[in-house]
């Protein structure tokens, strides 16, 4: 019988010889936001391991979720917000990667934790977070803001000259917080109360739009509710332009890396998930994305205009008061029909 | 008899191997993608995008207010955002039509060299990408744009005016991307007017007003109304120049539709209102087909009557 063994096993090697040149190669297949990842750090890796490394893009997690589920393979590693890789953690997307067992785990902010679904990362890593403020134009505006309320005021005396968010969520989110309520309430109640505040500042919006920054860079807009990614622009005219997490408190959004249980590349996900993890690469990676950065030793590795950023680097009385979106399922459309009232009046 | 027969099998062979790529090709790429659209607009909205297969009537119940029930409500608002887009095309129609009809008689009467650089310039748009031309608008009306800047330095005002962001902008923006369909249907029936037609009613005594009430517009109406349904059509769905050039606040159906799809993860109610989108569209196409032919019949009628 050993011959029929013999066979099996040559047999067997042959079909893993036929599955595997996209394995075998050395190849590894990121699917992340746009802009998301600094293209410098991908170089390094592809040299230093010598894998080939490619690189598409989303710009929405429902987007990438709904490519995946719709059985797209060949990607290794996906960047899902949390509330989405809680989502695809349910739904068994993502591969165990015992990514908290690795060298350099302990720098991670235990904070920076934020998965339900996976509270300790055996699943998915960090990998950066932001808030969401007011990115503004001090020359144009003539002051600066550090309130919602002081965004809301010009807007009043000014109107025209403020954008706010093109996004549901974010954007009621705001009316949300200016009536001291949860950003992730269900109650109808409540984001009835979101949806008139919203309502009520919408005759001085100029816009709700997300492509903001040439707006505000030239002075056509004073400013817009936007993301921390902004300070990139404000460190480099740092007299003109400004950003500010508002005082009465604001959103914040968290990505993290995760590996798809279909990666046909899964050593070198968790090579790259671990490369992450070195502090001179996350620095690196944060300095030009200008994120918040989740990796305690990478924070120390900044340059000072990033480490002292009182946006990349909140103190814990402001972080204490950021909240990140859950999702919320079929209470979504709540929220929709609220946008959808306030976009027709 | 037989040689006829021949001759007419051939043909028919003839029209079937030409019309079978185009039948295969609609069949493939608008046929099945329209029944999908029609299958997830009776389901319901999967928690995470897509569909759950299971019948459900409410979306349209949603819209319409019959029927109701799964929890959703019925809301006006869509009706609302549904008239808003037919008012938006509407006025784009109209603006267009008003640029483009003179233009095609001046057209018509120049050389064959002008007429072939100002037709070449009129496609010309079509070379660069549709955001690209929008994202231009953008620029140009902006408050520090050129439009802004040239008005300033010549004195003609001394604010900045606010004209991006605005209906007026979505309008321009419309109006843009939509005149040479006009255009070009127009121009074509103009090009086939007999002028002898136009020469015989003078020298019978109309005034120019009749003349053109009773030669002209009737004998360029298949143009113009060619062109009102193919600018009316585009213009109804459009969702790009409302987010761009409306700063997402003027709000077409075309964005809804996108918003459900996106933001809203709920698939078949993105379906529901692409549907009704579409029947509006059919109506009017409908109508316009059979108008075409009652014209087409009276113009036979009329020509028999001469004989």
């Amino acid at each position: 019988m050993k011959w029929l063994k013999n066979i099996a096993l040559t047999g067997a090697a042959l079909m893993a010889l036929a599955a595997g040149p996209a394995q075998a190669a050395g190849e590894l297949h990121l699917y992340n936001w746009g802009d998301y990842i600094n293209p410098e750090i991908i170089d390094k890796f592809s040299k230093e391991y010598d894998v080939k490394v490619s690189l598409d893009t989303y710009s929405t997690n429902e987007e990438m979720l709904a490519k995946i589920q719709a059985g797209a393979t060949g990607y290794d590693l996906v960047w899902p917000s949390v509330h989405m890789a809680d989502i695809m953690v349910q739904l068994g997307l993502v591969e165990e990667s015992k990514i908290n067992q690795s060298k350099g785990f302990e720098n991670i902010d235990p904070g920076a934790l934020r998965a339900k679904q996976d509270p300790k990362a055996d699943f998915c890593l960090p990998y950066a977070w932001g808030p969401v403020g007011i990115f503004y134009n001090k020359t144009v505006a003539g002051q600066d803001f550090k309130s919602w309320k002081d965004l809301f005021d010009y807007a009043a005396k000014n109107p025209g000259r403020v954008t706010l968010l093109d996004d549901l969520r974010e954007t009621l989110g705001i009316g949300l917080i200016m009536n001291g309520k949860s950003v992730n309430t269900r109650d109808p109640a409540d984001i009835k109360l979101a949806e008139e505040f919203i309502l009520k500042q919408k005759p001085n919006i100029a816009a709700f739009r997300y492509d903001v920054i040439p707006l505000i860079e030239g002075g056509d807009m004073a400013a817009s509710h936007y993301y921390v990614g902004g300070v990139l622009y404000v460190n480099k005219r740092p007299k003109d332009l400004g950003f500010v997490i508002p005082e009465e408190g604001a959103t914040m959004y968290q990505e993290n890396v995760c590996m798809l249980k279909t990666a046909p590349n899964k050593d070198n996900a968790k090579l790259f998930m671990e490369f992450l993890l070195r502090p001179e690469i996350a620095a690196q990676n944060s300095t030009m994305l200008t994120n918040g950065v989740v990796n305690k030793a990478a924070l120390e590795l900044l340059p000072p205009e990033l480490k002292n950023n009182p946006a990349i680097n909140p103190p814990p009385e402001v972080r204490a008061k950021l909240q990140i979106f859950e999702d919320l399922g079929a209470d979504l459309k709540v929220y929709d029909r609220a946008w959808s009232r306030i976009k027709a009046n | 008899m037989a040689e006829r027969s021949t001759i007419s099998s051939q043909r028919r062979k003839a029209l079937f191997v030409l019309l079978t790529p185009i039948t295969l090709l609609l069949g493939a790429f608008f046929l099945i993608p329209l029944g999908i659209m029609v299958v997830y607009s009776f389901l319901e909205p999967g928690l995470y995008g897509g569909v759950v297969w299971s019948f459900y009537p409410y979306n349209y119940g949603r819209i319409f207010g019959w029927p109701l029930g799964g929890g959703e409500e019925f809301e006006p608002l869509y009706i609302q955002i549904i008239l808003n887009s037919l008012y938006y095309a509407a006025l784009t129609v109209i603006v267009t039509l008003v640029v483009c009809y003179p233009v095609a008689f001046w057209v018509s009467r120049m050389g064959p060299l002008a007429k072939n650089i100002v037709l070449f310039a009129i496609t010309l748009p079509f070379f660069a990408n549709l955001l690209v031309r929008i994202y231009a608008w953008l620029l140009l009306l902006r408050p520090t744009g050129a439009v802004n800047t040239a008005l300033l330095s010549l004195g003609i005002i001394d604010q900045p005016l606010n004209m991006i962001f605005t209906e007026f902008a979505v309008i321009v923006g419309l109006v843009y991307v939509l005149t040479p369909f006009m255009f070009l249907p127009i121009y074509a029936s103009v090009e086939r007017l007999d002028w002898s037609l136009v020469q015989a009613s003078q020298d019978l005594g109309a005034t120019p007003f009749q003349t053109f009430r009773r030669v002209i517009l009737p004998l360029t109406a298949p143009g113009i109304a060619g062109g009102c349904v193919i600018v009316f059509i585009p213009a109804l769905g459009n969702f790009i120049v409302p987010s761009f050039l409306g700063g997402s606040k003027v709000q077409m159906t075309g964005n809804v539709i996108e918003r459900q799809f996106l933001q809203a993860r709920n698939w078949p109610f993105g379906s529901t209102l692409a549907m009704i989108v579409m029947a509006s569209v059919l109506l009017l196409v409908l109508a316009y087909t059979l108008w075409m032919r009652r014209a087409a019949n009276n113009e036979r009628l009329a020509g028999a009557g001469h004989v």
